[in-house]
C-alpha cells in the first residue's frame, strides 16, 4: 500500500520528495504551498489522526522546519511530512480546519519557538507564564547566560546583608 | 512515649507539641512526590512520626518542596507558603531545588530555592528514598528543640529580600506584601 502512496504523492504533487527509513516510516519532503492540499489527500486516504506537530530550528540554512506526523488506524505505517519555513518572521497557517487537535501543538510551538499560525484562535502562554518576550528552544538563545543573569546573580541571604 | 522526655513536656509543651505533629502539605512539585505516597501510607507509615499529610495549607506546617522547582511552580509555592499559620517549617527534598541538580542550565527551573523562600532543612539525593524522609523529619526534630528551625522569623525579618527576588522573576506579583516592607526612599524624606 505504502508504494503504490508514495507513486500517487509524487504524481499529484509538486516539488515533493518520498523517501523511507524503514518499512513503517515515509518521509515526505514538500513545500510550504502544497501541506495544506496534501494533509487533506492524507485523510481522504485513511491518515485520520494527527500523531504530533514539532519544530526545528536549522539555523545556518536561516529556516525552521515543521513536521507533521500523521498516522493510520489500519496500518503501522506512519507519514511524517517536513516543510520549511523562513526563520525571519515566521508565519505559517494553521491546520486547525482538517486536524482540528492541532491547537495545542501549533500553540506550544508558538510559544518555544515564535511561529504565528494564522487561523488558531489560542496562542496564548501554555507553559512559560510570565515570560519575557523570548522564545527558548530557538539555537540563538543563550539558556547558560540566561541562568548566569537571571538565578545565578541573586545574592544569597549572606550575602546580601 | 518516651519517659526520658517527660520532664521536657512540662517544660516545654508548646515546642513539644509542635514537634511531634507536623502537619504537612500535600504539594507536588516535582519527581519526588512519587516518595511520598509510600511513605506516607501502611508501607512506612509517617504518622509513627507525626508526620500526616494536611487538606489545605492553612492546617500545615511542613512544607516539603519534593523535586525540581519550574517558574511557574514557585508561584504555586510561595503562595501555599504564604497561606500556612506559623510556626512552619520547609524542607527542600532531592538534589534539584538545593542547586538546579541537573537542570543547572535550564532556563525555566528554579536554582535555589532559598533565594525565594526559606529553608530549614535539606535532604539530598536524586532520588532520596523514604528512609531519608525520616532522617530528615528526626532532624527536624532536634532543630525544633534547640529552636534551630527559624525559617519563618527569617522570612518575616527579611521579607523585602524575598519579595524582591519573587518579584525579580515574576514582575509584579498579583497579591499584596505578607509583612510591611520599608521603603528607604519614603525614610530620607521624611
Amino acid at each position: 500500500m505504502s508504494e503504490e502512496l508514495a507513486k500517487e504523492i509524487i504524481d499529484n504533487f509538486s516539488n515533493t520528495g518520498v523517501s523511507y527509513t524503514s518499512k513503517y516510516r515515509m518521509y515526505i519532503q514538500t513545500p510550504k504551498e502544497e501541506l495544506f492540499r496534501l494533509l487533506e489527500y492524507l485523510k481522504d486516504n485513511g491518515f485520520k489522526y494527527l500523531v504530533m506537530i514539532t519544530c526545528v530550528d536549522w539555523i545556518n540554512e536561516n529556516e525552521f522546519e515543521l513536521v507533521y506526523q500523521v498516522g493510520n488506524f489500519n496500518t503501522p505505517l506512519r507519514i511524517i511530512i517536513q516543510v520549511r519555513i523562513p526563520r525571519n518572521n515566521p508565519t505559517y497557517e494553521s491546520i486547525i480546519p482538517i486536524f482540528k487537535n492541532a491547537t495545542d501543538y501549533e500553540r506550544e510551538i508558538h510559544e518555544l519557538f515564535g511561529i504565528v499560525f494564522d487561523g488558531n484562535p489560542k496562542l496564548t502562554p501554555l507553559f512559560l507564564e510570565d515570560w519575557q518576550k523570548f522564545h527558548p528552544f530557538k539555537k540563538d538563545f543563550d539558556s547558560r547566560e540566561y541562568v548566569k543573569v537571571t538565578f545565578d546573580s541573586i545574592p544569597t541571604l549572606e550575602e546580601y546583608k | 512515649m518516651d519517659r526520658g522526655q517527660l520532664s521536657k513536656w512540662f517544660k516545654h509543651p508548646g515546642i513539644m507539641a509542635q514537634k511531634y505533629s507536623l502537619w504537612a502539605v500535600y504539594f507536588c512539585t516535582g519527581c519526588g512526590i512519587i516518595e511520598v505516597p509510600p511513605s506516607i501510607t501502611s508501607r512506612w507509615d509517617a504518622e509513627r512520626f507525626g508526620v500526616m499529610p494536611a487538606p489545605s495549607p492553612r492546617h500545615a506546617n511542613l512544607f516539603m518542596i519534593t523535586g525540581y522547582v519550574a517558574t511557574k511552580t514557585l508561584k504555586a509555592i510561595i503562595r501555599t507558603y504564604e497561606l500556612m499559620p506559623e510556626p512552619k517549617y520547609t524542607v527542600a527534598f532531592g538534589s534539584c531545588p538545593i542547586n538546579g541538580g541537573m537542570y543547572w542550565d535550564s532556563y525555566n527551573t528554579i536554582k535555589h530555592i532559598d533565594k525565594y523562600i526559606p529553608i530549614d532543612g535539606w535532604i539530598a539525593g536524586c532520588m532520596p528514598r523514604p528512609e531519608a524522609i525520616f532522617i530528615g523529619v528526626t532532624k527536624l526534630w532536634m532543630m525544633i528543640d534547640k529552636g534551630a528551625a527559624t525559617g519563618y522569623k527569617r522570612y518575616r525579618e527579611n521579607y523585602e529580600y524575598y519579595r524582591k527576588n519573587q518579584e525579580k522573576l515574576f514582575g509584579k506579583l498579583p497579591w499584596p506584601p505578607l509583612f510591611p516592607i520599608e521603603d528607604k526612599n519614603e525614610k530620607l524624606t521624611v
